[in-house]
């Protein structure tokens, strides 16, 4: 028995709105991530947002906020803060500063802790996020390498932006202004899942177009995009 | 200590590291050039003397509000003015409710200065009665949201509130031509204030061991910033006042630079506080047309409610708000006395307003002002108030340039006014 997936997915649903109601479903389990309720016998929206749903049997609500909520797994940007003996204290936008174990690292043992200054940025991931406590970070993959994480060069600048931009730059297909301006522009950039990114390019010119058009995008719908990248191209005479 | 570092602002290396050398090819993060400003907008309230300033992603809204009261000892026929900010927490995670901080002193202290030392308020039209009674005026700004230099912003808003605060007019009247009458808005068109010239600050801030020097920054500049300074000029080239507190040192020439600048910049901001507080006093005179007689009974209740508030609750005697009963059927043509000085420069039909007669008649304490006379209903006036741009001359009362012209009736006059006596009503 397959479950018939809710008609009101890929839409914006607001709370209080019943997406589903169990009772004409039986046996069957279904999976409810962020901003769903189950209440008696439906389920219910406690989350503006959009609808989601991956099969077989999983729903939530995607929604753009300018806080981030912790979740493991997640690949952020964070700062640090502040260095304990047995932590380091990175702010990672959440309610909370979350704590990076100075052995988390590849090859990382006693001897060789690294030295972070005050307002170091770095790229960690989340490895647990539990509400009430502090959530922990590492700098390592799942299999002990250091991977993409660590610290990023003391160059370029990091750009705010809403968790929903920060996950548009992250899905595939990509983002239309950054591959625009990926294909005529050389530069790098880390994006956060939770609302931060950081571009870096030779000149400080192609990081402010950079930054600055990708943070003006978000509210422009597809086609607007497009137009907007063909004429900031131009103005720019690329 | 965690609940105090989440509430800073926290700069990453890279960011100060690139601001300063971003600075160095004449760029700055949202793209402006050293010596733009952000985009300004001015909006005003429903009512008469509330502003909001909008110049970015920073906001400020400015209330002026005016109060009948004595009186300082050591001048007797001025009137007072005094400043009081408000930094909202949601503004910024580092306001904490309570309390002014020391920038909130601090800023309110800026445009204080810049308003009472250039004595651009003019504080002897505000005498009612010589010794005894005053207009006290109260501005209030609140922050709402922190996007970095709230000086500037907060003194617009000021500006822009104080151009369009309305006062109620007082007369002397009753049967020994002492007591003090306060009519109310719907039947004595309110004054404007007198405001000789728009003292603007400008805050420039000094980024890096070279001294670049940078307008209007936002709250990351600010962070980055070595050293700021205010400078309050206005548009006849005089300095009304600077504040550099504290911060990197800074030579001599590139102070003089910035008030080269300043003085640039003063002149566009006016501009722009002149145009859209002229806009909104066309909006204000439209919005009366459509006004008609009102219902008697209503408009001496709203009468009754505004003469409570204004009474003063001191023990001087034979000083009492009085309501006038003349005159209620047509309130409106009450236009022609209570408007500004100066001819509006747009307006070939305007007319000064003999403001020798009302001058006198309060100096002497003697006569009243000649009560209006009824006009026929055919008759619309339309007025129009010019802003306080021009200088005037000492003149103990404000009033505006009214304009009367007959108009052919339109839809717009059979139109019931809904709001109208709530609007006159809030109007202090």
């Amino acid at each position: 028995m397959e479950a018939k997936p809710s008609n009101l997915v890929d839409q914006l649903v607001v709370p209080g709105d019943v997406i589903l109601d169990l009772s004409n479903m039986a046996n069957q389990t279904l999976k409810l991530s962020g901003g769903l309720r189950q209440d008696g016998d439906s389920i219910c929206v406690m989350k503006a947002g959009k609808l989601r749903f991956m099969k077989p049997n999983k729903y939530w609500v995607e929604s753009s906020q300018k806080r981030y909520v912790p979740s493991a797994g997640d690949n952020v940007l964070g700062v640090v803060v502040d260095t304990k003996p047995e932590n380091f204290l990175v702010d990672i936008k959440g309610p909370a500063l979350a704590f990076l174990p100075v052995l988390s690292f590849e090859g990382g043992t006693r001897r060789n802790i690294p030295k972070f200054e005050v307002g170091t940025l770095l790229y960690v991931s989340v490895v647990s996020a539990n509400p009430g406590m502090n959530p922990e970070l590492s700098c390592m993959d799942v299999n002990g390498k250091a991977a993409e994480y660590g610290v990023l060069k003391e160059e370029g600048y990091m750009f705010e932006s809403s968790t929903g931009l920060a996950r548009s730059l992250l899905s595939s297909p990509p983002h239309p202004v950054l591959e625009g301006l990926g294909k005529k522009l050389s530069f790098e950039i880390a994006v956060g899942i939770n609302g931060r990114f950081w571009v870096n390019a030779l000149q400080s010119s192609t990081v402010i177009l950079v930054g600055n058009a990708i943070q003006k995008s978000e509210s422009l719908s597809l086609v607007q995009q497009k137009i907007y990248l063909e004429k900031l191209l131009k103005s720019i005479q690329l | 200590m965690e609940h105090r570092l989440a509430n800073s602002l926290i700069m990453t290396v890279n960011e100060k590291k690139f601001i300063e050398s971003a600075l160095l090819s004449d760029i700055r993060v949202d793209g402006r050039r050293p010596f733009d400003y952000r985009n300004l907008t001015i909006r005003f309230g429903s009512e008469d003397g509330s502003a909001e300033v909008q110049l970015g992603q920073t906001q400020v809204i400015g209330f002026v509000t005016g109060q009948l009261s004595q009186p300082y000892r050591d001048r007797p026929n001025e009137g007072s003015f005094a400043i009081y900010t408000e930094f909202s927490p949601m503004a910024d995670p580092s306001f904490e409710p309570g309390r002014p901080g020391e920038t909130a002193i601090e800023l309110g202290r800026i445009v204080d200065r810049g308003l009472r030392e250039s004595r651009a308020v003019d504080t002897e039209s505000l005498c009612v009665i010589a010794g005894k009674l005053v207009w006290s005026i109260r501005i209030d700004l609140h922050i709402i949201d922190n996007g970095g230099n709230l000086v500037d912003a907060a003194n617009i808003a000021a500006l822009a509130a104080l151009s369009t605060f309305r006062r109620p007019e007082c007369t002397l009247g009753g049967e020994d031509g002492q007591e003090l009458i306060v009519h109310p808005p719907d039947e004595r068109e309110p004054l404007s204030l007198i405001l000789h010239h728009f003292p603007v600050a400008v805050t420039f801030g000094f980024i890096g061991k070279e001294n670049t020097v940078v307008i209007d920054p936002t709250h990351y500049e600010e962070a980055v910033m070595g050293g700021s300074m205010t400078a309050t000029l206005n548009t006849n080239g005089d300095v009304c006042a600077i504040q550099k507190a504290g911060g990197d040192a800074v030579s001599q020439t590139v102070i003089m630079q910035c008030l080269r600048i300043a003085s640039v910049k003063a002149g566009d901001i006016t501009s722009k506080i002149k145009d859209a507080v002229e806009s909104y006093n066309t909006q204000r005179s439209l919005r009366k047309i459509k006004r008609h007689n009102p219902d008697q009974q209503g408009s001496s209740d709203v009468a009754k409610r505004h003469m409570e508030r204004l009474t003063v609750g001191s023990d001087q005697s034979g000083i009492a708000s009085q309501f006038n009963e003349h005159d209620k059927t047509n309130k409106r043509n009450s236009t022609l006395k209570g408007f500004s000085g100066g001819p509006a420069s747009w307006d070939p039909y305007s007319k000064g307003v003999d403001g020798d007669a009302l001058r006198t008649s309060l100096a002497s304490r003697v006569a009243p002002v000649d009560k209006q006379k009824e006009e026929s209903s055919q008759v619309n006036p339309e007025t129009k108030s010019n802003p306080k741009s021009s200088e005037t001359n000492s003149i103990a009362l404000t009033h505006e340039v009214g304009l009367e012209r007959k108009q052919s009736k339109s839809l717009k006059d059979a139109v019931k006014p809904k709001h109208k006596r709530r609007n006159k009503s809030n109007a202090s």
